[in-house]
């Protein structure tokens, strides 16, 4: 099991200081992922949730616990390492698909790809290969403004697997969307998740849950369940194995 | 895709911004290109009127022996002259290979003769040169309202062959004035004119036509001394001098060295203006390009967190932000020193009262361009840093 284990989160506490007043946002969270799982974090407002996601993604160091990506100690990486790590290790989504308004759609897709050495010509094709795959390739030169909701977070997601990064982290992918939208999101996510790629998605929406294989509940900074795939979940909901969640 | 490619979209679809950063530091170099211009064509004017203004280079007969003077210029004693300048000397003087930098040559002969009974300099000149070179020379009023109306300025005034102008100093001391005549060498001389106080040996001098003293003095064609004033912006003025030295085997070359340092000081005062007003141009287009890059920090907040979580580093970040105050600096250069080569060249008389036509400088477009956009990247660097230092988390509102 433990090859397999791609995100082990150890004992960590995330404690900001606004107005000089201590907030401890995470206190002391335990979680460990293994490759190709699909995994929700849910949990109410300012539980937490995306300041974990945010941590995961090397943006925030916690103030205490380590965080461990295939076997590399993420923390122990200098700032600029940790933007190499990013741009090869992970993409990211965003609820408000947090596209470049002056690129278009290939050239958004491109931009993880920019600082690369690959040469140009396979940079483009690698963007137009996964725009193809996401169903927006004929809409490559069109501005975000330009596009729908839903192509834009298309996409969003097209920016965030180009570089075929093993781990994928969504904030609130669909809250932008409609239902509709959001339903044929998820399903690009669990064909995404059904090629290998290992996603963490925060989100509010149990449906959105129920495309994942489990959810991590989080209160107060706290986790409730969902901790790790061979421990027994909690309070486990909407899984893919059928306890709650559509498809 | 690489940084180039994502700067040059921002350049070319945020066309308002680039428009704006590009107008503010065409401005600046606009009007520093325009003053350093203008200022160029202004300081050859002032040169020409500071050359303009007196003799600088005098030439006297090449002799040994006790000297007068006359305006602190030595002036060979006529008596022991060994050798002698000519009229034919003149011609000399108009084949140097500088010779269009002499602006006025004035010949003259000067010496000492008694009049009502004291002894006094008498300096045959040819006026129209002597007071176009020395334009403090102006006639005193006087109570005459015939005379009045005779009094014109001395550059213009036409000396009868009988007739005398007279120093103040002079006039006094020979209690003379006009209308008056004189007796010299037994020839009578009516005073047509008596100049204002100048507070210089000059005030002490009777000015007569140059033959009517070689006639007096029974030395036609000879001559005391050439005084001459030339420009120096085209050559310096030693050059001059050593080719008037090469030019009148019996001549002493003498340039004035107080001219040429006055001229020189202040010159370079005017220099050192233009430099400072310039400077000060170019300080304000890069406030300008600083102001407008750290607006546009500020505005591209979530934008640049966005490039850190995809994967950028600080310095790529950077790299954004100074390739695109560089190129905006490039394109404002280029644009703002095309703009102020047509100002300086159009408009330089009515802006700040130029004459002489300034130049057009083509060759200032390229380097001015280049040197703009290391002066807008140069101001760049404050934004450029505050944007690699942005917390992406916060700028992204990720928590």
């Amino acid at each position: 099991m433990e090859d397999n284990l791609l995100i082990a989160i150890q004992e960590v506490v995330k404690t900001y200081h606004p107005a000089n007043r201590p907030v401890q946002a995470l206190r002391g969270i335990t979680v460990n992922v293994n490759r190709g799982e699909a995994v929700a974090i849910m949990g109410a407002s300012g539980s937490g949730k995306s300041t974990l996601l945010s941590i995961i993604g090397g943006l925030n160091p916690p103030t205490s616990g380590k965080i461990r990506i295939d076997e590399i100690d993420l923390y122990a990486l200098s700032r600029e390492q940790r933007a190499d790590f990013r741009r090869e290790y992970l993409g990211f989504v965003f609820q408000q698909f947090q596209l470049i308004p002056y690129l278009n759609a290939l050239e958004n897709v491109m931009l993880p790809l920019t600082t690369t050495r690959y040469p140009n010509r396979k940079k483009r094709a690698m963007a137009e290969s996964v725009l193809e795959r996401v169903g927006v390739a004929d809409k490559r030169d069109r501005l975000p403004s330009e596009l729908s909701g839903g192509e834009q977070e298309r996409v969003a997601i097209a920016r965030a697997v180009v570089n075929e990064p093993p781990l994928l982290l969504a904030d609130e992918p669909t809250g932008s969307l409609d239902t509709r939208t959001a339903a044929e999101i998820m399903d690009l996510f669990g064909e995404l998740n059904g090629g290998g790629l290992t996603i963490l998605m925060v989100t509010h929406n149990r449906e959105n849950s129920a495309y994942m294989d489990r959810t991590i509940h989080l209160q107060d900074g706290r986790l409730l369940s969902g901790a790790a795939p061979e421990e027994r979940p909690l309070q486990e909901t909407g899984s893919r194995d059928g306890t709650g969640g559509e498809r | 895709m690489n940084l180039y490619r994502v700067v040059f979209q921002n350049l070319y679809r945020r066309k308002g911004r680039t428009i704006l950063l590009i107008c503010g530091q065409a401005a600046g170099i606009a009007a520093a290109a325009a003053l350093l211009i203008m200022l160029q064509a202004a300081r050859l004017e002032l040169g020409n009127q500071i050359d303009e203004f007196g003799a600088n280079l005098v030439v006297v007969p090449r002799n040994e022996g006790l000297e007068l003077s006359h305006g602190g210029t030595p002036i060979s004693r006529l008596s022991i002259d060994l050798k002698q300048l000519t009229e034919t000397d003149l011609l000399n003087i108009e084949q140097i290979p500088d010779r269009n930098s002499i602006n006025i040559i004035s010949p003259k002969m000067i010496a000492a003769v008694e009049a009502n009974h004291q002894q006094v300099l008498l300096v045959g000149v040819i006026p129209a040169k002597e007071f176009l070179m020395k334009p403090w020379f102006a006639f005193a009023p006087t109570d005459d309202p015939e005379a009045g109306q005779r009094i014109v300025d001395p550059v213009h005034f036409e000396l009868p062959d009988d007739a005398l102008l007279a120093g103040a100093a002079a006039a006094e001391a020979l209690a003379i004035q006009p209308g008056d005549t004189v007796p010299i060498n037994g020839r009578e001389f009516k005073v047509a004119g008596v100049f204002q106080r100048i507070g210089s040996t000059e005030d002490g001098l009777l000015y007569a036509n140059l033959p009517v003293v070689q006639s007096l003095l029974g030395r036609p064609g000879e001559l005391s001394m050439v005084e001459l004033s030339a420009y120096c912006n085209a050559c310096p003025i030693d050059q001059i001098a050593a080719q008037l030295t090469a030019a009148l085997p019996n001549g002493r070359v003498t340039a004035l060295g107080q001219a040429a340092l006055m001229r020189g000081e202040t010159i370079d005062r005017f220099a050192l203006f233009a430099a400072l007003l310039a400077g000060a141009a170019l300080i304000a287009a890069a406030l300008l390009v600083l102001t407008i890059m750290t607006a546009s920090v500020n505005e591209r907040t979530r934008e640049i967190g966005i490039f850190r979580v995809l994967g950028f580093r600080r310095t790529h970040v950077m790299q954004i932000i100074l390739m695109e105050a560089g190129i905006g600096g490039f394109l404002g250069g280029l644009t703002g020193c095309i703009a102020g080569n047509l100002i300086a060249v159009t408009a330089g008389f009515y802006l700040a009262g130029i004459t002489t036509a300034a130049p057009w400088q083509p060759a200032l477009i390229l380097p001015a361009a280049f040197a703009a956009a290391l002066l807008a990247a140069a101001a760049g660097i404050y934004p450029a840093v505050r944007a690699a230092k942005l917390d992406p988390v916060a700028a992204l509102r990720f928590i």
